[in-house]
């Protein structure tokens, strides 16, 4: 009976917030027209930038991977061969790897903490906006070469983790540079950048209404049943949106692996990930084609990803409305 | 959550002002490029001049730069210097764009794998500003081919052992007779220094890398890493045995644990070498590196002739131009470019900033001018490369088009052998197969 209680209120939750919502009334006749070219003209540089800078080159590279472009001199059509042969590239084939596992641990762990986090910043820390601050700034920090560069040297041979295990007698090897743990230190540096979607979900939970949780309190309902049935259902679009976000960043980490395998990927193509590939391919053995071709696949494999993301959303998702 | 915005957007109308104002942006670039050029009524010229290098060798060249402006006062020159890492990378970009520096260093198979993309300049074509005539032949001979001179070392260049007799004083092993040892005795004295010194201290880095493959392939088959027509010339039998012998090595202790050296891999500069930390008796690196390696371990360093040099089918060691300079072939200014260069390799007075940094002169006059500068630490190299020149292998075979990626399947390979995840003979065939696809 509780149950039906709950998801009563759940439905009605959402109604406060999309009421509010109202769109403005569209404007109309001479002013809105007048004001329409403005918006237009202000927008403009936008458009210029996004025709120049993204559009321009990705169908440039669209085009660039059916053929055989070598950087130095003019492309030339090869038609689908370069598709052709990603199916037998087996460092491809390993780099597609990396990067699942990659996407598939360190998302899910990430958003956990920063979930985990959020919970409990909520609940009415003391000097909430310093932790936030605390908390949020590695993910300013996380994709830089500054911060690839210190990770090297925390999980290296001779490294702070490694001197901290030797405190307890623990004779550590290097992290980063033995094929089996590298790409978990880069997990971890993954996991590390939870701050951005700590402060979504801490967004998220200050939305929901308290009277939930008084309603759940006079039904005696303990707390973890007051977070599964209604913190969780009532942010189930942040998680979705974390969610989409996060795997999509995931499958497009570079920096972070570029510097702590030192552009190699290694050891033995260990951290080689998706979009490392591609670099090596396109600038170090001058395959631009084929780089551009790989770049496709990805797009392909975001998009579907995403796209999977979306149609399960509709199983999972409660907007409230 | 819908959005009644949305829909609205991209109409006719924003298509018109994104046109216009793209002509508007296009227009002002064009202008740009215009105002940046040379004509400005004079006949000032501003060269590009990439390069990589560490600090010390931005601060010498910037030296002889400074004497170049001021022998030709019109000519001004930008340099643009980088890490090894990032060089290449950022080179084959600016050649993409079109806008690639007018003198452009280059090394090992690289004036070949950007010559016959016709990419460099033939520089025969500016000869009268830059003669060739005192540069020495087989130097010179590393940028010829196709029958077209592209590039100019800047000097010589041998990759030879390095050790560190502390290090052998240390383990109480003495230095070895580099005219008759061999890869046994290599082994040997590894193994002795890694056991008569600190746990963090090596009788030897770890050997492998594209270079010595190919030196060790010569010693044993006559040929190296490739032929003369730029197929694959290492047979998979000498790479399995070259990686049994490394494998054991890092087994026993003679040199550093798999995980270690693949930490290494990743770090070019000298001074971050087990080497250049004094933590290792022998490693191998490129003559011109001595000087470094020296500052940087503040040890004694000497050369050696690479093991088994004396016990082959032939030599395996060559002298080979440690780099070279290019102009490319769309620069503006290309006779002011050769004129650069010329003063860079023939004029005594460049060679009295970068001495040996760059190699051991090939120009003879200039080598002879500058010896009595030299300092102590270049004229050890001097001294090993002339003690040398006449034993080496004089057959140098530049590595094909697509040849420059066989130093990282050589790295990736070597990590996979120490790691114990496929077995040297496996990564013999590998070498063969991978390196054959990377320069189809």
């Amino acid at each position: 009976m509780a149950e039906t209680t709950q998801h009563a209120d759940t439905e009605r939750a959402g109604e406060p917030g999309t009421g509010q919502r109202k769109s403005p009334p569209r404007p109309r006749g001479q002013l809105a027209k007048r004001e329409g070219r403005a918006a237009y003209f202000f927008l403009a540089p936008w458009f210029v930038g996004i025709g120049l800078i993204t559009i321009g080159p990705i169908l440039g590279s669209l085009y660039l991977s059916f053929t055989d472009y070598s950087l130095l001199s003019s492309p030339e059509w090869i038609g689908l061969d370069n598709f052709q042969r990603m199916l037998e590239d087996e460092r491809l084939h390993n780099s597609l790897r990396v990067t699942f596992t990659y996407v598939f641990v360190s998302v899910p762990l990430q958003l956990a903490l920063a979930l985990a986090l959020a919970f409990f910043l909520d609940k009415g820390v003391r000097g909430l906006s310093l932790y936030r601050s605390v908390y949020y700034l590695p993910s300013l920090l996380g994709s830089s070469v500054a911060i690839a560069i210190l990770w090297r040297q925390i999980f290296g041979t001779e490294g702070l983790v490694n001197q901290l295990l030797a405190l307890v007698g623990i004779q550590g090897q290097g992290w980063v540079s033995h094929p089996d743990h590298a790409l978990s230190t880069l997990v971890v540096l993954n996991v590390w950048t939870f701050g951005s979607p700590m402060v979504i979900f801490l967004a998220g939970l200050r939305q929901i209404p308290t009277m939930y949780y008084e309603a759940a309190d006079v039904d005696g309902a303990n707390g973890f049943t007051k977070f599964w049935r209604i913190t969780i259902p009532l942010l189930t679009p942040i998680i979705f949106f974390n969610l989409v976000l996060q795997i999509i960043g995931a499958f497009q980490t570079f920096t972070q692996a570029f510097i702590v395998s030192g552009g190699s990927g290694g050891p033995a193509d260990s951290t080689l990930f998706y979009t490392l590939y591609i670099y090596q391919r396109g600038f170090g053995s001058f395959e631009m084609g084929y780089a551009s071709a790989l770049a496709w696949f990805l797009l392909v494999v975001i998009a579907g990803f995403t796209a999977v993301n979306f149609w399960a959303a509709k199983r999972w998702v409660h907007y409230g409305d | 959550m819908s959005n009644r915005y949305g829909n609205n957007l991209l109409r006719g109308r924003t298509a018109v002002a994104a046109v216009f104002v793209a002509t508007l942006a296009l227009s002002a670039c064009g202008g740009d490029d215009a105002s940046t050029g040379t004509e400005a009524g004079t006949d000032e010229v501003t060269l590009r001049f990439s390069w990589w290098g560490n600090d010390e060798r931005a601060r010498i060249t910037q030296e002889a730069l400074d004497a170049f402006e001021a022998e030709y006062p019109h000519i001004s020159v930008d340099t643009e210097p980088l890490d090894f890492d990032g060089y290449f990378d950022r080179l084959a970009t600016s050649v993409a764009a079109g806008n690639a520096p007018d003198v452009i260093t280059l090394g090992g198979a690289y004036p070949r794998e950007y010559g016959d993309r016709g990419v460099l300049l033939d520089l025969s074509t500016v000869a009268e500003q830059l003669p060739t005539d005192q540069i020495d032949e087989a130097a010179l001979s590393n940028g010829f081919f196709s029958d077209v001179q592209y590039s100019i070392p800047t000097g010589v260049n041998t990759y030879a052992m390095v050790v560190n007799p502390e290090v052998f004083d240390a383990a109480g092993v003495p230095l070895p007779d580099d005219t008759s040892w061999t890869w046994d005795d290599f082994i040997d004295i590894a193994q002795e220094i890694s056991e008569n010194t600190p746990d963090d201290t090596y009788g030897a880095v770890d050997p492998t890398s594209a270079d010595v493959m190919d030196l060790y392939s010569r010693q044993h088959t006559g040929a190296g890493l490739y032929t003369e027509d730029g197929e694959v010339a290492i047979a998979a039998e000498t790479a399995r045995d070259w990686w049994t012998m490394t494998k054991q090595m890092s087994e026993s202790g003679a040199t550093p644990s798999a995980s270690l050296t693949a930490e290494l891999a990743g770090q070019a500069a000298p001074e971050q070498t087990l080497m250049g930390r004094g933590l290792a008796g022998m490693q191998f690196d490129w003559s011109n590196q001595l000087t470094a390696l020296r500052g940087a371990s503040g040890a004694d360093l000497q050369m050696l002739r690479a093991p088994g040099e004396s016990h082959g089918v032939a030599p395996g060691m060559w002298l080979q131009a440690s780099q070279s300079y290019a102009i490319y072939a769309e620069s503006d200014h290309p006779e002011e470019a050769a004129l650069l260069i010329d003063f860079l390799v023939n004029n005594a007075e460049a060679a009295a900033f970068i001495k040996a940094d760059r190699g051991i002169p090939a120009n003879g006059e200039v080598l002879e001018a500058i010896t009595p500068e030299l300092d102590e630490d270049t004229a050890a190299q001097a001294d090993f490369i002339a003690a040398v020149s006449d034993e080496v292998n004089p057959d140098l075979i530049i590595g094909p088009t697509g040849s420059t990626e066989t130093r990282l399947i050589v790295e990736r390979l070597n990590d996979e052998v120490l790691f114990d995840r496929i077995s040297p003979e496996e990564a013999g065939e590998r070498l063969v197969r991978e390196v054959t696809s990377a320069i189809e």
